[in-house]
C-alpha cells in the first residue's frame, strides 16, 4: 500500500538509495494505493554519490530526479492465486524510465514472483532471488 | 498440494493458510496462524514455548516409540583365521586340554635341558685353549677401566 509520501528502497543499481511516491499511475482501483507490481512516479530522494570516472550504469540518477519506478516488495501482504499472503520486511521499488524499461542493469535483492503476472518479466529474469 | 511446516512451531501449513513472511536478509519464514506470527515477531524463542515441535523434541515428549526400535543392535563376532594359522589350527590350539600342555611343556623344557647339556661339553673341550688369548685383552680393559675411574 504506497500511497503519497510512501518511501521505498532502491534496489537496483541505478544510483539512487530512497525513492519517495508522489503518483500511483493506472490506479483507479484500491483507492490509490500501489502495490506490487505497479507503476508509480517517484522523486529521489537520496543517491548515491555519483563519480564520474568508474560508473556501473550509464544512468545516473541525482538527488531531485523525478522518475517512475515499480514496487517490488511491500509491507502490506500480497495475496497470492493459491489463497498464501506474502509479506516482505520493506518496500522496495525498481526505477524505470518513460518507457516501461529499467534505469539500472543488475538487482540486489529479493522480488515479489508478482511480478511476473503483472507483466514485469525482465525485472524477475534479473532478480537474483524470486519468491 | 504441499504442506509446508511452520517455522515457529512446526505445525503443517496447508494451503491458502497462514502467512509468508520474507526478512531484510532474504530468509523466509512461515506461519500457520497470527499466533505463531506474534510470537515471532515479539523474538519469542520456541523453543522455551511449550507447545511447539521444537520445545517438545528437546523435552522428549510423545517420542517413546522411535526410541524403544532403536535398542535392538549388537554386532556379532565372527572367528576368522589369521594367515599364519588357520581356523582349524586355532580351534585345535584353544581345545587342548590342560594336561596336553603339560606334556607338551615338558618334552619342550627336557629337550632345551638336552641341548645346553651338549652345549656346555662343547664349551669345556675349547675352553683350556681359550683361556691364555682371552686374559691379556681383559686385563688391558681393567687397567682401562681403573685409569677412568682414578680420574
Amino acid at each position: 500500500m504506497i500511497g503519497l509520501k510512501g518511501t521505498l528502497n532502491v534496489i537496483d543499481n541505478s544510483g539512487a538509495l530512497l525513492v519517495e511516491c508522489v503518483n500511483v499511475l493506472k490506479q483507479k482501483v484500491n483507492n490509490g494505493w500501489g502495490s506490487v507490481g505497479d507503476e508509480i512516479v517517484c522523486v529521489v530522494k537520496r543517491a548515491r554519490p555519483v563519480s564520474g570516472q568508474t560508473s556501473a550504469s550509464a544512468a545516473k540518477v541525482r538527488q531531485g530526479d523525478v522518475r517512475r519506478a515499480v514496487i517490488v516488495r511491500t509491507r502490506k501482504p500480497v495475496r497470492r492465486p493459491d489463497g498464501r499472503l506474502i509479506r516482505f520486511d520493506d518496500n522496495a521499488a525498481v526505477l524505470l524510465n518513460n518507457k516501461r524499461e529499467m534505469l539500472g542493469t543488475r538487482i540486489g535483492g529479493v522480488v515479489s514472483a508478482d511480478l511476473r503476472m503483472k507483466g514485469w518479466g525482465k525485472i524477475v529474469s534479473l532478480a537474483p532471488k524470486v519468491v | 498440494m504441499k504442506t509446508e511446516i511452520d517455522s515457529f512451531s512446526g505445525y503443517r501449513i496447508y494451503p491458502s493458510k497462514g502467512r509468508l513472511f520474507v526478512r531484510g536478509d532474504n530468509k523466509i519464514f512461515r506461519f500457520a496462524t497470527s499466533k505463531n506470527e506474534s510470537l515471532f515477531l515479539q523474538r519469542k524463542n520456541p523453543r522455551k514455548i511449550a507447545w511447539t515441535q521444537v520445545y517438545r523434541r528437546m523435552h522428549k515428549k510423545g517420542i517413546t516409540e522411535e526410541v524403544a526400535k532403536k535398542r535392538s543392535r549388537r554386532t556379532v563376532k565372527h572367528q576368522r583365521g589369521i594367515v599364519g594359522a588357520d581356523l582349524a589350527a586355532i580351534a585345535a590350539r584353544r581345545n587342548q586340554t590342560a594336561a596336553v600342555r603339560a606334556q607338551a611343556r615338558t618334552a619342550a623344557i627336557q629337550k632345551a635341558k638336552a641341548e645346553k647339556k651338549a652345549k656346555e661339553e662343547k664349551k669345556e673341550k675349547t675352553k683350556p685353549t681359550r683361556a691364555p688369548v682371552s686374559s691379556a685383552p681383559r686385563v688391558s680393559k681393567q687397567q682401562m677401566k681403573g685409569g677412568k675411574g682414578g680420574r
